[in-house]
Protein backbone atom coordinates (compact mmCIF):
# COMPACT_ATOMS: atom_id res chain seq x y z
CA UNK A 1 0.00 0.00 0.00
CA UNK A 2 1.26 3.46 -1.06
CA UNK A 3 1.85 5.65 1.83
CA UNK A 4 1.12 9.56 1.03
CA UNK A 5 -0.35 12.31 2.84
CA UNK A 6 -2.81 14.62 1.99
CA UNK A 7 -1.57 18.28 1.15
CA UNK A 8 -2.64 19.66 4.74
CA UNK A 9 -0.65 17.36 6.49
CA UNK A 10 2.90 17.62 5.08
CA UNK A 11 4.16 20.74 6.64
CA UNK A 12 3.09 23.22 3.85
CA UNK A 13 3.45 26.35 5.83
CA UNK A 14 4.88 29.90 4.65
CA UNK A 15 8.59 28.81 5.57
CA UNK A 16 8.43 25.58 2.65
CA UNK A 17 6.61 27.28 0.55
CA UNK A 18 9.23 30.22 0.73
CA UNK A 19 12.04 27.32 0.86
CA UNK A 20 10.41 25.84 -2.57
CA UNK A 21 9.87 29.61 -4.43
CA UNK A 22 14.08 30.48 -3.96
CA UNK A 23 14.38 27.25 -5.58
CA UNK A 24 11.69 27.83 -8.55
CA UNK A 25 13.08 31.09 -8.75
CA UNK A 26 15.97 30.60 -9.57
CA UNK A 27 14.97 28.03 -12.68
CA UNK A 28 13.14 31.07 -13.84
CA UNK A 29 15.69 33.67 -13.33
CA UNK A 30 17.67 31.13 -15.54
CA UNK A 31 14.79 31.24 -17.96
CA UNK A 32 14.94 34.71 -18.27
CA UNK A 33 18.47 35.29 -18.45
CA UNK A 34 18.58 33.08 -21.50
CA UNK A 35 15.71 34.68 -22.89
CA UNK A 36 17.19 37.98 -22.84
CA UNK A 37 20.40 37.12 -23.94
CA UNK A 38 18.99 35.36 -27.11
CA UNK A 39 17.09 38.08 -27.71
CA UNK A 40 19.95 40.35 -27.54
CA UNK A 41 21.90 38.36 -29.83
CA UNK A 42 19.41 38.43 -32.18
CA UNK A 43 18.51 42.34 -32.11
CA UNK A 44 22.25 43.25 -33.30
CA UNK A 45 24.77 42.06 -30.06
CA UNK A 46 26.36 40.05 -32.70
CA UNK A 47 27.37 43.42 -34.44
CA UNK A 48 27.15 46.30 -32.31
CA UNK A 49 27.45 45.20 -28.53
CA UNK A 50 30.06 44.55 -26.65
CA UNK A 51 30.43 41.81 -23.60
CA UNK A 52 29.11 44.12 -20.96
CA UNK A 53 26.17 44.87 -22.88
CA UNK A 54 25.22 41.56 -23.65
CA UNK A 55 25.58 40.71 -19.71
CA UNK A 56 23.08 43.87 -19.25
CA UNK A 57 20.59 42.90 -21.60
CA UNK A 58 20.61 39.38 -20.34
CA UNK A 59 20.66 40.14 -16.59
CA UNK A 60 17.95 43.33 -17.02
CA UNK A 61 16.49 43.26 -20.25
CA UNK A 62 15.35 46.69 -20.21
CA UNK A 63 15.60 49.01 -23.19
CA UNK A 64 16.05 52.74 -20.83
CA UNK A 65 19.57 50.89 -20.21
CA UNK A 66 20.65 50.10 -23.38
CA UNK A 67 20.49 53.64 -25.07
CA UNK A 68 24.61 53.47 -24.56
CA UNK A 69 25.18 50.97 -26.94
CA UNK A 70 25.73 51.05 -30.94
CA UNK A 71 22.77 49.99 -31.68
CA UNK A 72 20.76 52.57 -33.66
CA UNK A 73 17.07 51.19 -33.37
CA UNK A 74 15.86 50.67 -30.16
CA UNK A 75 11.75 50.51 -31.03
CA UNK A 76 11.58 46.79 -31.46
CA UNK A 77 12.90 46.47 -28.01
CA UNK A 78 10.44 49.08 -26.23
CA UNK A 79 7.67 46.79 -26.05
CA UNK A 80 5.50 45.07 -24.21
CA UNK A 81 7.06 41.86 -24.09
CA UNK A 82 10.46 42.95 -23.27
CA UNK A 83 8.97 45.18 -20.33
CA UNK A 84 6.59 42.33 -19.14
CA UNK A 85 9.98 39.74 -19.66
CA UNK A 86 12.40 42.57 -17.19
CA UNK A 87 9.60 43.08 -15.30
CA UNK A 88 9.05 39.41 -14.09
CA UNK A 89 12.74 38.99 -13.91
CA UNK A 90 13.22 42.13 -11.53
CA UNK A 91 10.27 40.60 -9.16
CA UNK A 92 11.75 37.03 -9.34
CA UNK A 93 15.42 38.31 -8.53
CA UNK A 94 14.21 40.74 -5.85
CA UNK A 95 12.01 38.10 -4.15
CA UNK A 96 14.93 35.41 -4.45
CA UNK A 97 17.31 37.44 -3.05
CA UNK A 98 15.49 39.04 -0.41
CA UNK A 99 14.42 35.58 1.09
CA UNK A 100 17.74 34.36 0.66
CA UNK A 101 19.18 37.22 2.72
CA UNK A 102 16.63 35.76 5.17
CA UNK A 103 17.55 32.71 5.63
CA UNK A 104 21.00 34.05 6.00
CA UNK A 105 20.15 35.92 8.73
CA UNK A 106 18.43 33.34 10.81
CA UNK A 107 21.95 31.50 11.39
CA UNK A 108 22.62 35.05 13.22
CA UNK A 109 19.48 36.01 14.77
CA UNK A 110 17.87 33.37 16.71
CA UNK A 111 16.00 35.50 18.59
CA UNK A 112 12.12 35.55 17.87
CA UNK A 113 11.99 39.46 17.59
CA UNK A 114 15.24 39.95 15.98
CA UNK A 115 13.56 37.63 13.27
CA UNK A 116 10.25 39.11 13.12
CA UNK A 117 12.21 42.68 12.57
CA UNK A 118 14.50 40.87 9.73
CA UNK A 119 11.10 39.37 7.82
CA UNK A 120 9.16 43.03 8.68
CA UNK A 121 12.42 44.98 6.96
CA UNK A 122 12.24 42.44 4.14
CA UNK A 123 8.51 43.07 3.40
CA UNK A 124 9.47 47.25 3.85
CA UNK A 125 12.67 46.54 1.46
CA UNK A 126 9.98 44.82 -1.14
CA UNK A 127 7.45 46.85 -1.09
CA UNK A 128 9.31 50.22 -1.58
CA UNK A 129 11.85 49.01 -4.15
CA UNK A 130 9.68 46.77 -6.22
CA UNK A 131 6.99 49.69 -7.63
CA UNK A 132 10.37 51.90 -7.83
CA UNK A 133 12.04 49.28 -10.04
CA UNK A 134 8.96 48.61 -11.97
CA UNK A 135 8.54 52.19 -12.37
CA UNK A 136 12.32 52.34 -14.23
CA UNK A 137 11.17 49.54 -16.36
CA UNK A 138 7.72 51.20 -18.00
CA UNK A 139 7.88 54.93 -17.05
CA UNK B 1 56.31 6.36 16.53
CA UNK B 2 56.36 9.74 18.73
CA UNK B 3 53.48 11.35 18.67
CA UNK B 4 52.93 15.35 19.72
CA UNK B 5 49.37 15.73 21.16
CA UNK B 6 48.10 19.11 21.51
CA UNK B 7 44.92 19.53 23.62
CA UNK B 8 42.37 22.27 24.64
CA UNK B 9 42.19 22.39 27.90
CA UNK B 10 40.06 24.25 30.28
CA UNK B 11 38.72 24.11 33.94
CA UNK B 12 36.88 26.33 34.82
CA UNK B 13 37.23 26.40 38.77
CA UNK B 14 41.07 27.93 38.02
CA UNK B 15 41.28 29.32 34.27
CA UNK B 16 39.81 32.25 33.00
CA UNK B 17 40.33 31.58 29.33
CA UNK B 18 41.29 27.80 27.58
CA UNK B 19 44.14 27.13 26.48
CA UNK B 20 45.98 24.46 24.91
CA UNK B 21 48.47 22.15 26.26
CA UNK B 22 51.40 19.77 24.17
CA UNK B 23 51.87 16.56 25.07
CA UNK B 24 54.89 14.03 23.81
CA UNK B 25 53.78 10.21 23.87
CA UNK B 26 55.35 7.59 21.94
CA UNK B 27 52.56 5.41 20.48
CA UNK B 28 52.03 2.70 17.84
CA UNK B 29 50.19 4.16 14.56
CA UNK B 30 47.42 1.36 15.26
CA UNK B 31 46.65 3.58 18.36
CA UNK B 32 43.62 5.63 18.42
CA UNK B 33 43.33 8.89 19.62
CA UNK B 34 40.94 7.53 22.92
CA UNK B 35 44.03 5.08 23.91
CA UNK B 36 46.48 8.53 23.46
CA UNK B 37 43.69 10.99 25.76
CA UNK B 38 43.62 7.52 28.33
CA UNK B 39 47.08 7.19 28.54
CA UNK B 40 47.48 11.76 28.91
CA UNK B 41 44.89 11.15 31.80
CA UNK B 42 46.29 7.66 33.41
CA UNK B 43 50.49 8.75 33.52
CA UNK B 44 50.26 12.13 32.93
CA UNK B 45 47.76 14.57 33.95
CA UNK B 46 44.98 12.97 35.71
CA UNK B 47 42.89 16.55 35.45
CA UNK B 48 42.35 15.88 31.75
CA UNK B 49 38.37 15.30 31.22
CA UNK B 50 36.73 13.37 28.16
CA UNK B 51 33.50 11.43 27.71
CA UNK B 52 33.91 8.01 26.71
CA UNK B 53 32.32 5.02 26.92
CA UNK B 54 31.72 1.62 24.82
CA UNK B 55 35.07 2.79 23.08
CA UNK B 56 33.99 0.73 19.86
CA UNK B 57 32.09 3.43 17.78
CA UNK B 58 28.58 2.53 19.27
CA UNK B 59 28.24 4.78 21.93
CA UNK B 60 28.79 7.92 20.65
CA UNK B 61 30.33 9.88 23.71
CA UNK B 62 34.02 10.24 22.55
CA UNK B 63 33.13 12.41 19.36
CA UNK B 64 35.76 14.95 19.30
CA UNK B 65 37.65 17.79 16.61
CA UNK B 66 40.77 15.95 16.07
CA UNK B 67 43.06 18.16 13.38
CA UNK B 68 39.89 20.27 12.64
CA UNK B 69 37.31 17.61 11.56
CA UNK B 70 34.59 15.70 13.96
CA UNK B 71 35.62 12.12 14.83
CA UNK B 72 35.03 9.72 16.85
CA UNK B 73 38.30 9.20 19.17
CA UNK B 74 37.94 6.02 19.22
CA UNK B 75 37.42 5.03 15.53
CA UNK B 76 40.43 7.40 14.90
CA UNK B 77 43.88 6.13 14.50
CA UNK B 78 47.25 7.49 14.74
CA UNK B 79 48.17 6.36 11.36
CA UNK B 80 45.01 8.42 10.04
CA UNK B 81 45.71 11.57 11.54
CA UNK B 82 50.14 11.45 11.37
CA UNK B 83 52.12 12.23 14.41
CA UNK B 84 50.87 15.68 15.07
CA UNK B 85 47.57 15.42 16.57
CA UNK B 86 45.27 18.78 18.12
CA UNK B 87 42.24 17.83 19.79
CA UNK B 88 39.11 20.03 20.76
CA UNK B 89 36.06 20.33 21.89
CA UNK B 90 32.89 19.92 19.60
CA UNK B 91 32.24 23.45 18.19
CA UNK B 92 29.01 24.95 18.79
CA UNK B 93 28.43 23.87 22.23
CA UNK B 94 29.49 25.44 26.07
CA UNK B 95 32.78 23.74 27.03
CA UNK B 96 31.69 22.43 30.40
CA UNK B 97 35.66 21.16 30.75
CA UNK B 98 38.52 20.48 28.51
CA UNK B 99 37.38 18.32 25.88
CA UNK B 100 33.56 18.08 27.62
CA UNK B 101 30.12 20.32 25.85
CA UNK B 102 26.94 20.91 27.11
CA UNK B 103 24.92 18.48 24.85
CA UNK B 104 21.68 19.93 26.33
CA UNK B 105 20.82 22.29 23.29
CA UNK B 106 21.44 18.65 21.23
CA UNK B 107 19.58 16.71 22.98
CA UNK B 108 16.95 19.18 23.39
CA UNK B 109 16.68 19.45 19.60
CA UNK B 110 16.81 16.23 19.23
CA UNK B 111 13.62 15.82 21.50
CA UNK B 112 12.04 18.08 19.70
CA UNK B 113 11.12 15.83 16.50
CA UNK B 114 9.61 12.90 18.37
CA UNK B 115 12.20 10.49 18.24
CA UNK B 116 9.98 7.45 19.51
CA UNK B 117 8.03 5.09 17.57
CA UNK B 118 3.80 6.55 17.40
CA UNK B 119 0.87 4.21 16.22
CA UNK B 120 -1.99 4.37 18.58
CA UNK B 121 -4.15 1.56 16.11
CA UNK B 122 -4.92 -1.59 17.58
CA UNK B 123 -2.32 -4.36 17.20
CA UNK B 124 -2.91 -7.10 14.33
CA UNK B 125 -5.90 -9.49 14.75
CA UNK B 126 -2.70 -12.05 16.05
CA UNK B 127 -2.17 -9.38 18.47
CA UNK B 128 1.89 -9.82 17.71
CA UNK B 129 4.03 -7.66 15.31
CA UNK B 130 3.18 -4.65 13.20
CA UNK B 131 4.99 -6.51 10.28
CA UNK B 132 6.65 -4.87 7.16
CA UNK B 133 8.25 -6.41 3.88
CA UNK B 134 11.95 -6.02 3.62
CA UNK B 135 11.47 -3.11 1.21
CA UNK B 136 9.84 -0.84 3.76
CA UNK B 137 12.22 -1.37 6.58
CA UNK B 138 15.33 -0.86 4.09
CA UNK B 139 13.61 2.96 3.58
CA UNK B 140 14.93 4.11 6.36
CA UNK B 141 17.70 1.24 7.57
CA UNK B 142 20.87 4.47 6.52
CA UNK B 143 18.95 6.80 9.52
CA UNK B 144 18.87 3.50 11.96
CA UNK B 145 22.67 3.48 12.32
CA UNK B 146 22.64 7.14 14.04
CA UNK B 147 24.53 6.89 17.91
CA UNK B 148 23.97 10.37 18.43
CA UNK B 149 27.33 11.73 18.95
CA UNK B 150 26.46 14.70 17.85
CA UNK B 151 29.24 14.88 15.77
CA UNK B 152 27.10 16.07 12.66
CA UNK B 153 25.09 18.86 14.23
CA UNK B 154 28.25 20.28 15.49
CA UNK B 155 29.71 20.55 12.06
CA UNK B 156 26.82 22.85 10.49
CA UNK B 157 27.40 26.04 10.12
CA UNK B 158 24.21 26.56 10.51
CA UNK B 159 24.10 24.91 14.05
CA UNK B 160 26.97 27.37 14.91
CA UNK B 161 25.15 30.64 14.39
CA UNK B 162 22.03 29.46 16.40
CA UNK B 163 21.52 26.31 18.75
CA UNK B 164 18.20 26.08 18.17
CA UNK B 165 18.33 24.81 14.81
CA UNK B 166 17.38 21.32 15.00
CA UNK B 167 20.30 20.14 13.02
CA UNK B 168 21.04 16.85 11.46
CA UNK B 169 20.87 14.40 14.03
CA UNK B 170 17.13 15.72 14.75
CA UNK B 171 16.59 15.41 11.20
CA UNK B 172 18.67 11.88 10.97
CA UNK B 173 15.80 10.99 13.71
CA UNK B 174 12.83 11.97 12.33
CA UNK B 175 13.54 10.23 8.83
CA UNK B 176 13.85 7.04 10.48
CA UNK B 177 10.45 7.33 11.70
CA UNK B 178 8.83 9.52 9.35
CA UNK B 179 9.80 6.82 6.78
CA UNK B 180 9.15 3.72 8.71
CA UNK B 181 5.89 2.13 7.18
CA UNK B 182 4.79 1.28 11.02
CA UNK B 183 5.14 4.65 12.38
CA UNK B 184 1.46 6.66 11.93
CA UNK B 185 3.30 10.17 13.13
CA UNK B 186 5.08 11.53 9.95
CA UNK B 187 2.74 14.17 9.77
CA UNK B 188 3.57 15.71 13.06
CA UNK B 189 6.73 15.32 12.79
CA UNK B 190 7.19 17.12 9.07
CA UNK B 191 4.81 19.92 10.60
CA UNK B 192 8.07 20.51 12.98
CA UNK B 193 10.18 20.15 10.95
CA UNK B 194 8.67 22.62 8.64
CA UNK B 195 8.98 25.48 11.24
CA UNK B 196 11.82 28.07 10.96
CA UNK B 197 14.45 25.90 12.53
CA UNK B 198 13.34 22.93 10.51
CA UNK B 199 14.96 21.45 7.11
CA UNK B 200 14.31 24.93 4.99
CA UNK B 201 17.46 26.13 7.01
CA UNK B 202 19.90 23.67 5.65
CA UNK B 203 21.76 24.94 3.26
CA UNK B 204 22.92 21.58 1.88
CA UNK B 205 26.61 22.31 3.47
CA UNK B 206 27.32 18.47 3.28
CA UNK B 207 29.61 19.00 6.46
CA UNK B 208 27.21 16.87 8.45
CA UNK B 209 27.82 13.72 5.89
CA UNK B 210 31.40 14.17 6.23
CA UNK B 211 31.50 14.45 9.64
CA UNK B 212 29.36 11.46 9.85
CA UNK B 213 31.35 8.59 11.89
CA UNK B 214 28.46 5.64 10.70
CA UNK B 215 29.03 7.30 7.16
CA UNK B 216 25.11 7.81 6.78
CA UNK B 217 24.01 9.87 4.31
CA UNK B 218 22.57 12.62 6.22
CA UNK B 219 22.25 15.05 3.40
CA UNK B 220 20.18 12.87 1.53
CA UNK B 221 18.15 12.24 4.62
CA UNK B 222 17.69 15.59 4.84
CA UNK B 223 16.46 16.19 0.77
CA UNK B 224 14.22 12.97 1.43
CA UNK B 225 12.43 14.93 3.83
CA UNK B 226 11.99 18.07 1.95
CA UNK B 227 10.99 15.94 -0.76
CA UNK B 228 8.41 14.01 1.65
CA UNK B 229 7.34 17.58 2.70
CA UNK B 230 6.26 18.60 -1.08
CA UNK B 231 5.12 15.12 -2.61
CA UNK B 232 3.77 13.78 0.69
CA UNK B 233 5.10 10.34 -0.66
CA UNK B 234 6.10 8.22 2.27
CA UNK B 235 7.57 5.15 0.00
Amino acid sequence: MRRTLPLNKRGLNFETLMWLFTRLSALGMYAFILMGAIGALIMGARTQMNMADLMRWSFMPNTTHVQNTNVLDLSMWSNPFWKVSASLLYLLAMAHGVHGLVVVCDDYIAGATGRKIVRFLSIVVMVVMGPIGLMVIWA
Amino acid sequence: MQVTLKIFRFNPEVDKKWHYETYTLDAPETDRILDLLEKVKGHVDGTLSFRRSCAHGVCGSDALRINGRNQLACKTLVRDTGAKITVEPLLGLKVIKDLIVDMKPFFDNYKTVLPYFINDSPLPADGKERLQTIEQRARFDETTKCVLCAACTTSCPSFWGSETYLGPAAFVTAHRFIFDSRDEAASERLHILSETNGVARCHTVYNCTMACPREIQITKAIGEIKLAMITGKLD
